[in-house]
Parts: structure tokens; C-alpha cells; sequence
């Protein structure tokens, strides 16, 4: 197993740009670090999980479905000219990916989002480069690669054939893993807490059996100011809104992310909404994560990356909501 | 894809975040800034959907000017030949006052530095003015009075530094989410919240006190309070002695507001009155948040002083966590206001009246005489075109015909005009009426600086080219200023007139754009090395010592009677901004609030047999709009709450132009209505 440094990760990702469309976790102007091209600022592969959801690299906040020109020519949103590389996934946020992979695949398949999905590579990212240098779950898979650090370089460990024959061509010599490493940080991340994960475990199995009262939810939904950022920042929320505007002559169907935070999202063309108060919207988010998703897809839909308590403006994100009704109803 | 850091075209907050621009050059996403002082990775609804009216169809693309009495596309040379024409003859045959200048709080700072350079310099008018007028005036002018300095006291990081937070007449977590979301946290961490606001807006859910006083008795309000204070014994003795002159004044004007007699005026309890002003006094770091709901009145300027008074009674100004907080509504009318898009003053409020002041803008600018009268305010400007005496207007970036008090009356004055120009970026019932429409690139297509109501002057930086032929609003200024023979207005960019204002304005000297790249800085700033300045007032007014300014309660100009027996208050709702020309655009939003509507309180909606949802009219002596009736006790009996975003209900038929004596602001938030339904 190769370990690389930054500067040769860096200069590995910039030679894949001819084939690829890479994304990797850069340092914009002010520091916030997002998901871009290495020309937009330096590369920025510690610090924890990307603020932004990783998976708006394949669902990305505004999309076109097709256009449909002067003659009535229909023309659908067509595959990605380059495969796209993306590089940054946490070991949750490939939980999150592997859950919308599935959610964009069942029944309806999303071909604006496979057009984005096939043939990508994504890169995961884990070890000693958390913030403030915690260590961050390893994945262990669900990723073509995934690039553990150790504190000085980033082992990288290939799990698929596309993978493995992409890592072959990375450049970093003399740099072979020592025996026992892998196992030493492999231990470590077994070791890491699972306080988070109990919690939410420990609300769903609450809120399924129906322990948390209405009037708890009136509070939480007190505090909601439908900022929607819990929505458009949480890497399982698949929702989004079609929308079509006449342009130049030609009509554009769009799409953009959407929140059930609004009272639009569910609301019926007569007014009414069987979702019209905000404890309902606020209700049905944590419900839809911790139990309706559980009856429907096996297991929970929150993967407890935690963007929703970053983004929230008063602190009733999924982990605070959780903690809350862990400490009132257990 | 391309990732652009710049400021919100929204409210005043002031957050950051990137505009996301995709490979064709087109807005595609909003991404928060992880790092910025105020949003810290957080937005509000309107923030995350800010790229989705750049794009829209409806955009201006074109000059247009009217031939045969239809707006037909032309160039850029002959619209702005035309105009420059058109204002000239005017001016040439009814005096340089004829003609007048709305700037605006959606443009940049560097924009309405041009603007009012060109209105002072080019057409020798002060005519020039711009929103605040509407908004805010009463702010800029009692706090000017009282402290010597008429914006925020203190900086959006000390709510959660207050003990005690009186929020009177703003929806916070609405108009200013991320403030108001900072209100609910302090609340949490343990200050006590004093809510004074008739509605029961989402902050009231919070409140130790909710005091649902009757609109427009806020003097009242606020000088009972002031006797409870001084009565117990819980004045800031030391503060008032060393900081302040005029307190024996107070004292005596004050002294008839008993508990018993405010709470008759405001149809509250004393009770209510004696536990405000001591949980307010009682408190060692008390801060006072208002917006609208103190301005828009006949006595907003009263109602600020007083707002003025309570904090100089108690010693809350000067340190953190405490001071008297207007809310600007607006992404710039701070800095509208700073860079002199106002009638009476230049940057930084240097006053037109001054001749040294004048020499030095003379100086400065290369041009002699320049107008040492005050102009024309935006609300006595439309009456000065009702009856005759303005002949011709420039309207750059604002909507007078939705925004403005009593719509008939602004379209009377608007038809009378014999020259209207209007620049904007999207049709609006305003241009319609115009003679010539300039299209302007909106807020993610330009460079320049805007100043939020923390006074934090910050970066706007270009993410996309503009649609069209549309062109920055400083270029068509300067290029008309050209047309007018003057080249004092030609720049190369905005970081270049920049730099002038460095050089002309003292409260922004150190405002270099390499000074604020990142992180911008709270003005006062004087010089490159000054760091800001987070707090005013500290250890000295503005003014040297604050002056209390005691009001008497004057109720407000058009009260209820038998024909009109509800009282109609205006104001936004948190998915729409103002005339509704971004918001009703951007999807999301639109599909929010799509239709005009009015709050009613239940027992008043089962008296008069109307339900909710269904439509209604709402009518006042000025005229009557159609709404949807939003049944709630949002409101209290006998109180109605309206919207202005919606052209197709215009709120603004209905409102009362009655100005505030020295503001000129109109009275938003009280007039007569009745309402019925359809």
C-alpha cells in the first residue's frame, strides 16, 4: 500500500483533470472549504467532513431535466461530458451515498443523477485529518478509494478494480505503508466513540414506539425558522422541486433542492396542506430519518454526519433533537 | 464550476456566502461561508435561493424608449443621449431643482457615491435620495439628534452579550433571521426577552414578557417605562450625570406617563408597564432592537428618540451587549445612507449646508456652486411632481409605484412627470410608466462594496456577466455624466471610486478594498491603520454628550372611526423582500406566499362571516385591494396586517401618506381600513 503527501496528491489529482472531472476539498478565499476544481484554491484534505454535502457533486442544488426548443424538439439533460472524481467522502457521507444511490435507483430511476453517477470515482477520506486533527472513521469500502491518513501521509487503500488501477498511476516513491500500520489505525478507529450514533439509536427506537409526545414537537418547531438549511445541507435529503421557465423561445424544465421545512412542499392547489403547521413539517423531518425510513428501507436514513446542527441558526439539528428527547423520555 | 464570495442582496444582516456559477457562466447554487463573522455557514431561505432570480426570463435586457407611447428596444447612445437631452432642457427651462434622483439601498456603496456625485455635481441639485427614506429616516434622524450618530450602536455579536433584549416592532427571526435566531439563542443561554409588538410574531414564543400594545402608542409606551424607572429609584444615576445633558426635561415630560395612564393609551395593564421597565433597568447589560414598527409613524422620529432616551436612563450605551439596534432592512441602505444618497448630506454625512463642507466637495470633485439648499426626500419629491413643481425624475433601482404610500397618488405624480427614466434589472409597475428603461446587472454581476446594519462595509464581487446589453449601475451613471460634459465621474473600477470616497469621507478613510477582502470593517474607520469600530459611543457620544430628547404621545394621523373601524399595518413577510421583484422570482419563494393577503383576528373574521383563504376586500379612504383572508390571532381584534410584495394587491393602495414633520417618513404602520368579504 502507497502512503502519499499532499503535494503528491495534489499532483496526482491534477493529472487525472484530462479524463476526469475532479472534484477534491479546497480552501476558497475566506477558508471555508468546499468541494472544487484544484484551481480554486489549495487542496484541503484535512479538516474534517466538507461543510457542503458531498453529494451535491451528483445532485447538485439547481439541474436542468430538458429543454424543449422553438420546433417542439425535446432534449434531455445528457450524460457528464467527463466522468466525474470526486474526493472527500466521509465513512458517512458513503453510507449517505450508498443510501441515495439506492433511493435514485428503486421504482423511479433519476437519470439526471446517474448521468452524473456512472462511471464516477469517488475518494474517500479518513484517519488523523478530522478537525483539529480528531481521527475520523475509517469506511473500510463504499469507495473506490479511500486515502487514510496517518498524521504525516494518506495510505491509500483501493477497494474496487477502478480504483486500483487509478492508484497505480500515483507517483509517491519510496513511500511503501509499514507492516502494522493499517492494523494500528484500523484499531483506532474501532475505538472511536459511538455516543452520536447510540443517541439517534436510541430516539428512533423512542419515537417508533411513540414516547415523544406532540407538545415536544411544538417546542422543537417553535425554534424553526424554515431556514431550510437542515434539508439542503443533509446528504439524504433527495428532495427537489420541478419548476419550467420559458427562455429565449425554448422551455426549460429545472429542478432545485427542496425542503419539507415549507409550507409550499406539501401544500394541495386549494390552499389546504395536511403538513400546514410548522411542528408537522418540523415532526415529520426527524420521523422520516429515525422511523418512516427504518418500516421502508431497513435501517435509519440519518447517518449522523451532523451538517444539520452546523447549519441550523438554533441549534434543533438531528443530533440536539435526538439528545433532547434521550434525556425527556427515556 | 466557479465559486464567487459575496454579500446577500437581501436584508441588512450582512451575510456572506458563494455564489456558484457552472461552466456556461450561469448561477447554479449558493454555498454559506464556513468562516464569516456574522453567518458563520448559516443562511436564512432567502439567502440559499439568492442565484434563482438572476436568471429568470423577465430580466431587462435592452434599453427601451417610448415612441408612439410604447417602450420599444433602442441603443445604450440613444437612450442615454435622450436622456441627457430630455434633463437638460428640463433643467434649462424650470431650474435645477425640477429635476430629481432616487438612488438606491439595492446598489452598491460605490454606486450611490455616483449617483449623488452625479446629482451635486453634474445636475446642481440635492434632489437626490433613495429608500431609507421609507424605512429608516426616523433612525438617521433621532439618533442623530440624540447620540450625534444615526446608526446601529453596537454590532449583531452582542445579542448574545445582553441581559435583557426589548424588541420592539421588528419580526426579527423573519426580517433579520440570522439576528433573530441569535435572540432566541441568548434567550436560551438565560437573557430575558421584553417582546413589544402588538402581533405574536415567532420571538413572542420566547418572551418573558409579550406586550401587545395598540399601534402607534409607542411613545407612550416607552415614556411609561421611564417613569417607573426614575420613580424607583433604578436610573444609570452616573451615566446620566457625566454623559448626558437634557435629563431634567425628561424627567419632567415623563413624569404624566403614570402606569395607569400609559397602559390607558396602549390598552395594556400597569402592571405590564411596571414589570418592563424593571426587568429593562434591573438588567446589567439591556439592549433595545427595533425596526418598522418604531419608524414608520408621523412621531417615528419621537418614537426613536424615546427608544434613545430609555437607553441613555438605564446607561445601556457604550459597552457590549447593550445600545439602541435599528434593524436596516435593506443589503446597502446603510450604506446608501452613509455614502450621501440622501438629500440634506454628503458621504458621511457631511452636511450640504456647510460651506466648508461644499468647498471641499467643490475641491474634490473639480467643479464650482455646488446647491447649499436640502433637497427633495423621496416622499416630498412624488408631491412636488403631484403638484407640478418636479418635472422630471431618475429612478435607479427602486419601485416607487409598489413601495411607495398611496398608489394613486404616486401614479398621479409619476403621469404628471414630463420625464421619467428608470434603471432597474426587472419590468416593474414603475417602468411602465417610464420614458426611458436602462437594464441594470443585479447584485452577483458586479463589483463593489455594500454596508450592512452592523455598519460592516463588505465585498460584492462579480460571479456572472449580466443579461443582455444590461450594464453596471455606475457605468450608465458615469457614461450619462459624460453625455453632460463631465468626466469627474469616469472610473475604471469600483475599487477606484473606492478610493475617492476614502478620500472624502472620513467615517470609511480606512476602507480600502485590501482592508476588507475577507472580513470588512465597522465604520467609523478614519485611516488605513484603524481597526473598526465594533461599539459607538464608547466613553463619549458622537455628539460629545448624548442629549435627551423627551417626547409628548401624539396618536398617530388616521385612527379608526365608524366607517373605517380596523387598523391596517403594512410591512414584509420572511419568503418575500419588498416589491417582490427578486423574491417573486425565485421559485421557491414564490411558491411560498403566491398570493396577496391579510391578517384578521378569528372573533373579527366570525363577526363579519369571513374565512380562511377566501378572498376579501380590504379598503381605506384611499382605495381597496383584493386578498386571500388569513384568519389568525397572529393579530389582535381590530388590527389587520398586510404585505406590500404583491402587484396585484398592492398594500401600498390603501396606505396613508401622511409624513413623519421631520423624517418625511409615511405612517406604514397605522391607517384607518375596513374590510368585507367578496
Amino acid at each position: 500500500m502507497k502512503r502519499a503527501t499532499t503535494e503528491q496528491l495534489r499532483t496526482f489529482f491534477a493529472s487525472l483533470q484530462t479524463e476526469f472531472d475532479v472534484y477534491v476539498p479546497v480552501k476558497l478565499h475566506d477558508g471555508t472549504r468546499v468541494l472544487g476544481s484544484l484551481s480554486e484554491g489549495p487542496l484541503a484534505l484535512e479538516g474534517g467532513k466538507i461543510p457542503q454535502k458531498p453529494t451535491s457533486v451528483f445532485f447538485p442544488q439547481f439541474d436542468k431535466v430538458f429543454v424543449v426548443d422553438e420546433q417542439s424538439k425535446f432534449q434531455m439533460a445528457g450524460p457528464v461530458a467527463k466522468p466525474i472524481m470526486v474526493v472527500g467522502f466521509t465513512a458517512q457521507d458513503l453510507d449517505c451515498l450508498e443510501f441515495i444511490d439506492k433511493f435514485f435507483s428503486e421504482n423511479y430511476r433519476d437519470d439526471i443523477y446517474f448521468n452524473k453517477r456512472d462511471g464516477s470515482v469517488v475518494v474517500g477520506v479518513s484517519g488523523r485529518c478530522g478537525k483539529d486533527g480528531e481521527f475520523m472513521k475509517i469506511a473500510g469500502g463504499k469507495c473506490d478509494i479511500e486515502l487514510i491518513y496517518d498524521g504525516e501521509r494518506f495510505v491509500v487503500q483501493a477497494y474496487t478494480d477502478k480504483g486500483r488501477q487509478l492508484s497505480e498511476r500515483l507517483v509517491a516513491p519510496d513511500s511503501e505503508a509499514p507492516a502494522g500500520l493499517m492494523d494500528a489505525l484500523s484499531r483506532e478507529s474501532d475505538a472511536l466513540p459511538t455516543d452520536d450514533e447510540d443517541t439517534i439509536d436510541k430516539a428512533s427506537d423512542l419515537i417508533r414506539a411513540g414516547k415523544v409526545p406532540e407538545d415536544f414537537w411544538d417546542d422543537i418547531a417553535s425554534r424553526c425558522i424554515a431556514c431550510t438549511s437542515c434539508n439542503l445541507a443533509c446528504p439524504t435529503c433527495t428532495c427537489f422541486e420541478v419548476y419550467d421557465r420559458k427562455q429565449n423561445g425554448k422551455m426549460v424544465r429545472q429542478r432545485i433542492w427542496d425542503s419539507c421545512q415549507l409550507d409550499g412542499f406539501m401544500r394541495e392547489a386549494s390552499g389546504h396542506n395536511p403538513s400546514g403547521r410548522q411542528m408537522q413539517r418540523t415532526h415529520r423531518r426527524i420521523h422520516h430519518k429515525l422511523a418512516a425510513d427504518v418500516e421502508r428501507w431497513g435501517h435509519k436514513t440519518c447517518m449522523v454526519c451532523g451538517r444539520c446542527d452546523d447549519v441550523c441558526p438554533t441549534e434543533i439539528g438531528m443530533k440536539s433533537v435526538c439528545k433532547m428527547i434521550v434525556e425527556r423520555f427515556s | 464550476m466557479r465559486r464567487t464570495l459575496t454579500t446577500c442582496p437581501y436584508c441588512g444582516t450582512g451575510c456572506q456566502f458563494y455564489l456558484v456559477t457552472n461552466g456556461e457562466g450561469k448561477l447554479v447554487g449558493v454555498e454559506p461561508s464556513s468562516n464569516h463573522v456574522v453567518s458563520k455557514g448559516q443562511l436564512c431561505v432567502k439567502g440559499w435561493n439568492a442565484f434563482n432570480f438572476a436568471n429568470h426570463p423577465d430580466r431587462l435586457t435592452v434599453p427601451l424608449v417610448r415612441k408612439n407611447g410604447n417602450l420599444v428596444e433602442a441603443s445604450w447612445d440613444e437612450a442615454l443621449d435622450l436622456i441627457a437631452t430630455r434633463l437638460k432642457e428640463v433643467q434649462d427651462a424650470h431650474g435645477n431643482d425640477s429635476v430629481a434622483f432616487f438612488s438606491s439601498a439595492k446598489t452598491t456603496n460605490e454606486e450611490n457615491y455616483v449617483m449623488m456625485k452625479l446629482a451635486r455635481a453634474v445636475f446642481k441639485t440635492n434632489n437626490v435620495d433613495h429608500c431609507a427614506r421609507l424605512c429608516h429616516s426616523s433612525t438617521v434622524a433621532g439618533l442623530a439628534a440624540t447620540f450625534g450618530s444615526g446608526a446601529m450602536t453596537n454590532s449583531i455579536s452582542c445579542v448574545e452579550k445582553a441581559d435583557c433584549i426589548l424588541v420592539t416592532g421588528s419580526n426579527t427571526t423573519e426580517q433579520h433571521p440570522l439576528i433573530g435566531t441569535r435572540i432566541i439563542n441568548a434567550v436560551k443561554g438565560g437573557a430575558k426577552l421584553i417582546v413589544a409588538d402588538n402581533r405574536k410574531i415567532r420571538l413572542a414564543n420566547f418572551a418573558d414578557m409579550h406586550i401587545r400594545w395598540e399601534n402607534g402608542t409607542d411613545v407612550a409606551f416607552l415614556n411609561g417605562l421611564m417613569h417607573v424607572i426614575i420613580k424607583e429609584g433604578l436610573a444609570d444615576e452616573e451615566f446620566i450625570r457625566t454623559r448626558t445633558e437634557g435629563f431634567d426635561k425628561l424627567k419632567e415630560v415623563v413624569e404624566e406617563f403614570t402606569p395607569e395612564r400609559t397602559a390607558e393609551i396602549c390598552k395594556i395593564t400597569p402592571v405590564e408597564v411596571e414589570k418592563a421597565a424593571r426587568m429593562f433597568a434591573g438588567a446589567e447589560r439591556a439592549m433595545i432592537i427595533y425596526s418598522m414598527g418604531i419608524t414608520q409613524h408621523t412621531h417615528g422620529v419621537d418614537n426613536v428618540k424615546s427608544c434613545a432616551n430609555l437607553a441613555m436612563l438605564t446607561g445601556n450605551v457604550g459597552k457590549e451587549g447593550t445600545g439602541v439596534n435599528p434593524l436596516r432592512g435593506q443589503n446597502n441602505v446603510q450604506g446608501a445612507c452613509d455614502l450621501g444618497a440622501l438629500p440634506n448630506v454628503y458621504s458621511g454625512y457631511q452636511k450640504v449646508t456647510d460651506d466648508g463642507v461644499r468647498a471641499k466637495f467643490e475641491k474634490a470633485w473639480g467643479v464650482q456652486d455646488l446647491p447649499g439648499n436640502v433637497g427633495l426626500t423621496v416622499t416630498t419629491a412624488i408631491n412636488a411632481a403631484a403638484d407640478g413643481t418636479l418635472k422630471a425624475l431618475y429612478v435607479m433601482g427602486e419601485n416607487p409605484m409598489m413601495s411607495d404610500p398611496d398608489q394613486h397618488h404616486v401614479r398621479d405624480a409619476l403621469e404628471k412627470l414630463d420625464f421619467l427614466v428608470v434603471q432597474d434589472i426587472f419590468p416593474t409597475p414603475t417602468t411602465k410608466l417610464a420614458d426611458v428603461v436602462l437594464p441594470a446587472a443585479c447584485f452577483a454581476e458586479k463589483d463593489g462594496t455594500f454596508t450592512s446594519t452592523e455598519r460592516r462595509v463588505q465585498r460584492v464581487r462579480k460571479a456572472c456577466d449580466p443579461p443582455g446589453q444590461a450594464r453596471q449601475d455606475w457605468e450608465i451613471l458615469a457614461d450619462l455624466a459624460r453625455r453632460m460634459g463631465y468626466d469627474g465621474l469616469t472610473y475604471s473600477s469600483p475599487k477606484e471610486i473606492m478610493d475617492e470616497i476614502t478620500r472624502v469621507t472620513p467615517i470609511y478613510g480606512g476602507m480600502q478594498y485590501d482592508r476588507i477582502d475577507q472580513v470588512g470593517l465597522q465604520w467609523p474607520c478614519p485611516n488605513r491603520d484603524h481597526p473598526g469600530t465594533p461599539v459607538l459611543h464608547v466613553g463619549k457620544f458622537a455628539r460629545g454628550l448624548g442629549l435627551f430628547s423627551p417626547a409628548e404621545y401624539r396618536p398617530s394621523a388616521e385612527l379608526p372611526d365608524d366607517e373605517y373601524p380596523f387598523v391596517l399595518s403594512t410591512g414584509r413577510c420572511y419568503f418575500h423582500f419588498h416589491t417582490g421583484t427578486m423574491t417573486r422570482r425565485s421559485r421557491l419563494l414564490d411558491r411560498e406566499e403566491r398570493f396577496p393577503y391579510v391578517e384578521v383576528h378569528p372573533d373579527d373574521a366570525k363577526r363579519l362571516n369571513i374565512h380562511d383563504r377566501f378572498p376579501v376586500m380590504v379598503s381605506t379612504r384611499r382605495g381597496e385591494v383584493k386578498a386571500l383572508a388569513r384568519v389568525s390571532d397572529i393579530v389582535i381584534p381590530g388590527h389587520l396586517f398586510m404585505t406590500f410584495h404583491f402587484e396585484e394587491g398592492a398594500a401600498n393602495v390603501l396606505t396613508n401618506n401622511a409624513l413623519d414633520p421631520v423624517a418625511k417618513i409615511p405612517e406604514y404602520k397605522v391607517c384607518a381600513a375596513q374590510i368585507r368579504g367578496v
